[in-house]
C-alpha cells in the first residue's frame, strides 16, 4: 500500500504528463487507487479528487477505468450513494464518449446474473446521456447498445400472474419502464428528422435500430406476458409504448403486418420476425392498442389471411401466453367476417391449413382445459365462416387428417347441421345435398382397419355417423330425387352396416372374455388377501392388451369394459333402428 | 385539395349531388359507388389489377364527420389494386383512376363496411364519402428479389391456382424489347415448364394465376433465358424479356394431404427422376423445384412397416443431397448447408453430405468448419481423395487468413485509435484475397465437378 506522500507524487506526475505519454500501467494504477479509495469508503474524496479543476485531463483521459467500480457501488446501495452518482455523472460528462461507451457495453457483457435489473437500471440514465454526446455513428451505438440490453434482459423470467407481475421480483416491468424514457430522445430525434424533411442517412439508420429494438420487444418480453385491457400493468403500457413508437418513427403497421414478405432484412431470422409480428397482430387487434391510427379501409377478409401467418405460428406454440394469444387473435380475424362467407379458395393457403391442423392439435392434445374450450368455440366459427362448398372440402379435409374420433364426430354432427340445414327452403345445394354429399359420406361411413377397428376409440364417431346415417333415411325426399346418388349412398351405407356388424360381434367377444378375465383375477386376489398371513407370491400382472386400461385399478377397469359392451349394444339398437327405417321407407314406396 | 365546403350534410342530397355531377363505376350500374373526379390524371395512364398502388385518402360519413384519413398519419396508403384487400369500392375505383387524379366517393353499405359498419367508427348500414388521390402504381413483384413483375390485364375467375404439378392450357406471347419472339397455344405441367421452351419466371407465376387471367410477366434474366439466353428464340445472354399469359384452363394436381403413401411414392420416382434430368442438363433451378416437392410430399409421412419407412427415409435423404448439389451449383452455399445438415440429422456419417457441407462452407470462408467435414469425410471413408485434396486447401486458407489477421492486430494500439476508418478496408482486403484464390482453384472444382451427379 501506498502512503499519501507517494500517492500525491503519482497524481502530479499525471497532472505533468502529456495525454499521448500514459502508459497502460498508469491507467491500472489509477484502477487501483480508485478501487481502493471506493473499499475504504473515501468516496467523498475521491468525487472531490474527480470533479477538482487540477485533475480534469487525468480524468478526461484515465476517468473510464473506474466507471465499473463506482457502478457496483451503486448497485449494492452502498453508503454514499449521492457521491457515487455525482462522479459517475462527472465521468460521463468529461470523459471520451466513444470510450465510456466501450466500457459500458463491457459492464452489460459482463453483468452479474444476480443483478441483471439492478445494474441495467441504474446504467441506464448515465447510458443515455452518453449516446447522446455522440456526434458521428450514434445510431450503431444506440443500436449496439439497446440490443446488448435487450440480450441480457431475455435473460429475466417474464412475469406470468397480476401478483408477479406487482411483485415484479426480478426488475423486468422496473427495467421495461426505464427502457422506454432510455428510448425517448431517440425517438424524438427521429421525429424531428422526420419533420423537417432533411433526413440523413444517419436519421434512416437511427429509424432502423429503433424499428429493432421495437420488434425484439414484442417478441421478448410481450409475447410472453399475459396482458388484460382492463388491468394497466407495466407491461401493458410497455406493449403501448412500443405501439407508440413505431408510429411515431413512422413505420407504417399495415407494410409491417401485411406485405412485409419483400422488406429489408432487419437481421431477425424469420421465425422470430414472425414471431414479433404476430405479437404487434395480437397488440393491434385484440387489444386494439393504436388501432385508431391503423387504416379502417382493408378488407375483413384480407386481414384475417394475412393474420393466419401468425395465428399458425402462435398455435404452434406449447406456451401457454403464445396458444392464448394466437386463439384471441383467430377469435377477433373471424368476428368481423361474415357467415358462409370465406370461399373454398383460401384452404389452398398454406397458413389456413397450418392453422387448422395446429388448433386440431390443441384440441387433441393441449393439456390445459381452457384452451381446448377456447379452441373448440373457435373451430366452430371458423366452420360457420366458411362457404358451403368450403365445408365440404374442410370436413374432407379433417375427416382424413385429424385420426382422432373425438374432432371427427364433432365433424360429422356439423355434416349433419349442414345436411339439415340444405333441406330447408332455399338453401339447396349441391355440396350437402346431390352427388358431392356422398363423397363426403363415403369418408363418414369407413371403418379404416376394417374389422380389426377398436371401436372402443372410435366410439365417438360411430356414434355420430349412425345418427347422421338414421337422419339422412328419414329425411330422404331430396336426396331419392337423384337415382344415382341414392343407389350410391344405400351402397355405401349396406357396406358399413355390414362391416360394422362383423366389428361389433369381434369387439364384443373381446372385451367379454376380458371382463371375464378380470372377474377371475380379482377373486384370486381377493383369495390372495384372505391368505395374506401366509407369505405370498406376486401375483401374475393383469393381461389386458392396451395399455391404457392396465394403467386404471381394476375398479376403473370393471367400469370401461362395462361400458364398453354397453356401447355395442347402443350400436347395435342404433343399427336395428337404421335398418327399420329403411325397411318402413320401403313399404311406403311400394 | 380539400372538399370540406361542398360536402353534403346529410344522406338524400349527397346522393343527389353526385348523382348530378359523378359517374357511377360499378359493373353492374346499380349505383353502389358514385365519382365525381376533383382533378384530372394524366390521361390513360392507369393501375391494372394487381398493381401495388399508393393513394392519399380521406373517409368520411355522410354528415361530414371525418373517420379514417392518410393525410392525417402523414404517409400515403399502400395497397395491391383489384385484390379484395380492400373495401370494394375502393378496389373498384382505383382502377378507373388515373395517375395524379383526384376524386371524391360515394359508397353504398354494400360496398364499403355493409350491415355490420366498423364499431366506434362507422354506424351500420351507412353510406361513406372517401376523397383519393392517386399518387402512383407499379407492378406486382412476384420474387422476393424482383425478378418476376406481373400486370394483370384481365383478373380470372375464381380463387383457385394452378399448383406444382398442374396441366395447364395457355396461350402464351414473348417479347423481347419490341420484337416477338415466341407466339402459341400449349399446355404444359407446372414445374415442368423447361420441356416446352418456357422460362422459370412463367412456370412460377402459374400458382398466382386463376382460370382466364390474362397478364403480363416481365421477367429479368434470372426467370427468363439467364446468361446463356436462347439462340432458339435468338435472344442473347442477359436479356430482360416480357411475357403476355392467358391461362385458358388447368386440371390441379393432387394436395399432399388428398394423396395416399403410395401414390406420393409412385409420384415421387417420377419427380425425382424429372429433377436428375434437369440437373444434368445444368437447369439447377428446374431440379430444385422437383426435389423439394417429393420433399414436401414426404417429410410428414410416417410408413408403416421397415420396409415402407425405408423408402421413404430413402426419397428424403438423396432429395436433401440432390438439392444440397443443386445449391453449391447456383452458389446459395447457405441452403446447400441447410439441406446438408437435414441429412446429417438423419444419417450423421453421411459421406456425400459432410463433403458437400465442406465445399459449401469452404466457399463461405468457414475455413476450420469446412475442414472439420472433410475429416470427418475420411473418417467414414479414408479412401476419400477428393476430401484429401479439400482438406489441404482449407489448411491453407487458415494459414493465409491466421497472416491476414496477424497483420491486422499488429501495432493494435496505433490502429485502435482509427479503428473504424480501418475495420472497413481489411474487411475489402480480405474479400479480395478470398475472391482471387477461388480463381486459382478453378481447375480443381472442375474436374470434380464432371465426378459428381444427383443420386
Amino acid at each position: 500500500m501506498m502512503n499519501e506522500d507517494q500517492v500525491k507524487e503519482i497524481i502530479q506526475r499525471w497532472r505533468n504528463t502529456q495525454e499521448d505519454d500514459l502508459k497502460p500501467e498508469d491507467y491500472q494504477q489509477f484502477k487501483t487507487l480508485g478501487s481502493a479509495s471506493l473499499s475504504e469508503g473515501e468516496s467523498q474524496q475521491l468525487l472531490k479528487f474527480i470533479q477538482d479543476e487540477k485533475n480534469q485531463v487525468i480524468v478526461k483521459s484515465m476517468g473510464c477505468v473506474i466507471l465499473a467500480p463506482l457502478l457496483n457501488e451503486v448497485v449494492k446501495k452502498a453508503k454514499g450513494l449521492d457521491q457515487y452518482q455525482a462522479a459517475i455523472t462527472h465521468l460521463t460528462r468529461t470523459c471520451r464518449p466513444n470510450e465510456l461507451l466501450d466500457c459500458m457495453l463491457e459492464i452489460i457483457e459482463g453483468i452479474d446474473p444476480g443483478a441483471i435489473s439492478e445494474t441495467i437500471l441504474a446504467l441506464l440514465p448515465h447510458l443515455q446521456s452518453v449516446l447522446l454526446r455522440l456526434d458521428e455513428g450514434k445510431a450503431a451505438c444506440v443500436g449496439s447498445t439497446l440490443s446488448a440490453l435487450q440480450k441480457q434482459l431475455s435473460r429475466l423470467p417474464v412475469p406470468y400472474t397480476e401478483q408477479q407481475e406487482e411483485a415484479d421480483e426480478y426488475g423486468l416491468c422496473r427495467c421495461s419502464a426505464a427502457l422506454t424514457v432510455f428510448t425517448e430522445p431517440f425517438v424524438e430525434e427521429v421525429k424531428r428528422a422526420d419533420g423537417s424533411c432533411a433526413a440523413t442517412a444517419e436519421d434512416e439508420e437511427l429509424k432502423i435500430e429503433l424499428l429493432k429494438f421495437c420488434m425484439r420487444s414484442l417478441r421478448e418480453p410481450l409475447l410472453e406476458a399475459e396482458l388484460k385491457h382492463d388491468r394497466r400493468s407495466p407491461l401493458w403500457l410497455f406493449a403501448v409504448e412500443i405501439m407508440v413508437t413505431l408510429s411515431a418513427i413512422k413505420e407504417p403497421l399495415p407494410e409491417l403486418l401485411f406485405f412485409s414478405s419483400l422488406r429489408k432484412n432487419i437481421l431477425m431470422d424469420n421465425n422470430q420476425f414472425t414471431e414479433a409480428r404476430a405479437c404487434l397482430a395480437y397488440l393491434l387487434f385484440v387489444q386494439l392498442i393504436t388501432i385508431d391510427n391503423f387504416p379502417a379501409v382493408f378488407s375483413h377478409v384480407f386481414i384475417l389471411q394475412c393474420n393466419m401467418e401468425y395465428i399458425s405460428q402462435l398455435l404452434s406454440s406449447k406456451k401457454e401466453s403464445h396458444l392464448l394469444k394466437g386463439l384471441a387473435l383467430f377469435t377477433k380475424s373471424l368476428e368481423r367476417v361474415q357467415d358462409n362467407s370465406l370461399p373454398v379458395s383460401l384452404l389452398d393457403l398454406k397458413s389456413f391449413y397450418s392453422v387448422t391442423q395446429n388448433l386440431r392439435r390443441v384440441l387433441t392434445d393441449c393439456p390445459i382445459q381452457h384452451l381446448r374450450e377456447s379452441g373448440l368455440q373457435v373451430f366452430q366459427v371458423f366452420i360457420n365462416k366458411l362457404d358451403a362448398e368450403a365445408k365440404h372440402k374442410f370436413f374432407r379435409c379433417m375427416l382424413k387428417t385429424s385420426n382422432h374420433a373425438g374432432i371427427e364426430s364433432y365433424i360429422i354432427k356439423n355434416i349433419r347441421n349442414q345436411f339439415e340445414l340444405s333441406m330447408k327452403w332455399g338453401n339447396a345445394n349441391e355440396w350437402f345435398l346431390g352427388t358431392e354429399f356422398i363423397s363426403l359420406m363415403t369418408l363418414v361411413l369407413c371403418l379404416p382397419q376394417g374389422a380389426q377397428t377398436d371401436l372402443l376409440s372410435s366410439m365417438d364417431k360411430v356414434m355420430e355417423s349412425l345418427n347422421l346415417l338414421r337422419y339422412v333415411l328419414i329425411r330422404d325426399e331430396e336426396l331419392r330425387t337423384n337415382e344415382d346418388v341414392w343407389e350410391e349412398l344405400c351402397r355405401i351405407k349396406e357396406e358399413y352396416l355390414k362391416m360394422l356388424r362383423v366389428c361389433i360381434s369381434i369387439s364384443r367377444a373381446y372385451y367379454s372374455s376380458e371382463l371375464k378375465a378380470l372377474r377371475e383375477d380379482q377373486k384370486l386376489k381377493a383369495k390372495e388377501a384372505r391368505d395374506a398371513a401366509r407369505p405370498t407370491k406376486l401375483v401374475k400382472s393383469i393381461t389386458v392388451r392396451k395399455e391404457k386400461v392396465s394403467n386404471m385399478s381394476p375398479e376403473v377397469q370393471h367400469q370401461v369394459l362395462q361400458s364398453a359392451l354397453v356401447t355395442f349394444d347402443l350400436m347395435e339398437s342404433l343399427i336395428v333402428r337404421i335398418e327399420e327405417i329403411t325397411e318402413e321407407k320401403r313399404n311406403k314406396l311400394n | 385539395m380539400t372538399t370540406d365546403q361542398d360536402l353534403p350534410m346529410d344522406h338524400q342530397s349527397a346522393t343527389a349531388l353526385f348523382a348530378a355531377k359523378g359517374i357511377d363505376v360499378t359493373t353492374n350500374k346499380d349505383q353502389g359507388v358514385i365519382k365525381v373526379i376533383k382533378r384530372a390524371g394524366v390521361d390513360g395512364d392507369r393501375p391494372m389489377i394487381g398493381d401495388k398502388v399508393m393513394v392519399h385518402y380521406t373517409g368520411k360519413l355522410v354528415t361530414g364527420k371525418k373517420f379514417d384519413c392518410s393525410r392525417e398519419r402523414k404517409e400515403p396508403f399502400c395497397f395491391h389494386v383489384g385484390k379484395g384487400q380492400v373495401l370494394r369500392a375502393w378496389d373498384i375505383a382505383v382502377l378507373s383512376m388515373q395517375r395524379g387524379e383526384v376524386c371524391t366517393l360515394l359508397c353504398k353499405p354494400e360496398y364499403a363496411y355493409g350491415a355490420a359498419g366498423n364499431p366506434d367508427k362507422i354506424p351500420p348500414s351507412s353510406s361513406v364519402v372517401f376523397e383519393l388521390e392517386l399518387i402512383k402504381f407499379e407492378g406486382e413483384v412476384l420474387t422476393g428479389d424482383g425478378g418476376i413483375v406481373r400486370r394483370i390485364k384481365v383478373k380470372g375467375e375464381g380463387y383457385t391456382n394452378p399448383n406444382d404439378g398442374s396441366i395447364v392450357n395457355v396461350h402464351l406471347e414473348g417479347r423481347c424489347g419490341d420484337r416477338l419472339f415466341d407466339c402459341r397455344d400449349v399446355s404444359f405441367i407446372v414445374s415442368q415448364a423447361e420441356d416446352k421452351s418456357i422460362p422459370l419466371g412463367v412456370d412460377r407465376a402459374m400458382d398466382k394465376m386463376q382460370k382466364g387471367e390474362c397478364c403480363l410477366l416481365y421477367l429479368k434474366p434470372k426467370y427468363g433465358f439467364g446468361s446463356e439466353g436462347k439462340p432458339e428464340y435468338k435472344i442473347g445472354p442477359d436479356k430482360d424479356i416480357v411475357y403476355e399469359i392467358t391461362l385458358k384452363d388447368f386440371q390441379r394436381a393432387k394436395d399432399s394431404w388428398e394423396m395416399d403413401l403410395k401414390e406420393k411414392l409412385d409420384l415421387s420416382a417420377e419427380v425425382k427422376s424429372k429433377g436428375n434430368q434437369y440437373f444434368k442438363a445444368g437447369r439447377y433451378y428446374q431440379a430444385v423445384i422437383q426435389y423439394q416437392r417429393i420433399i414436401s410430399w414426404l417429410e410428414i409421412e410416417y410408413g408403416t412397416g421397415d420396409m415402407q419407412q425405408k423408402k421413404i427415409q430413402d426419397y428424403i435423404l438423396t432429395s436433401h443431397l440432390n438439392l444440397a448439389l443443386c445449391f453449391l451449383r447456383l452458389k446459395e452455399f447457405t441452403q446447400a448447408v441447410d439441406n446438408c445438415n437435414k441429412v446429417i440429422e438423419l444419417d450423421e456419417n453421411n459421406e456425400k453430405a459432410l463433403y458437400r457441407r465442406g465445399e459449401a462452407r469452404l466457399r463461405r470462408n468457414e475455413f476450420s468448419l469446412a475442414l472439420a467435414d472433410f475429416q470427418q469425410v475420411l473418417q467414414v471413408n479414408s479412401a476419400n481423395r477428393a476430401a484429401r485434396a479439400q482438406i489441404s486447401i482449407c489448411q491453407s486458407k487458415i494459414k493465409e487468413h491466421h497472416e491476414k489477421d496477424k497483420k491486422t492486430y499488429a501495432n493494435m494500439f496505433q490502429k485502435f485509435a482509427e479503428r473504424d476508418a480501418k475495420t472497413g478496408k481489411t474487411k475489402r482486403r480480405r474479400d479480395d484475397s478470398a475472391r482471387t484464390s477461388f480463381n486459382g482453384e478453378v481447375s480443381i472444382k472442375q474436374r470434380r465437378r464432371s465426378q459428381e451427379c444427383p443420386s
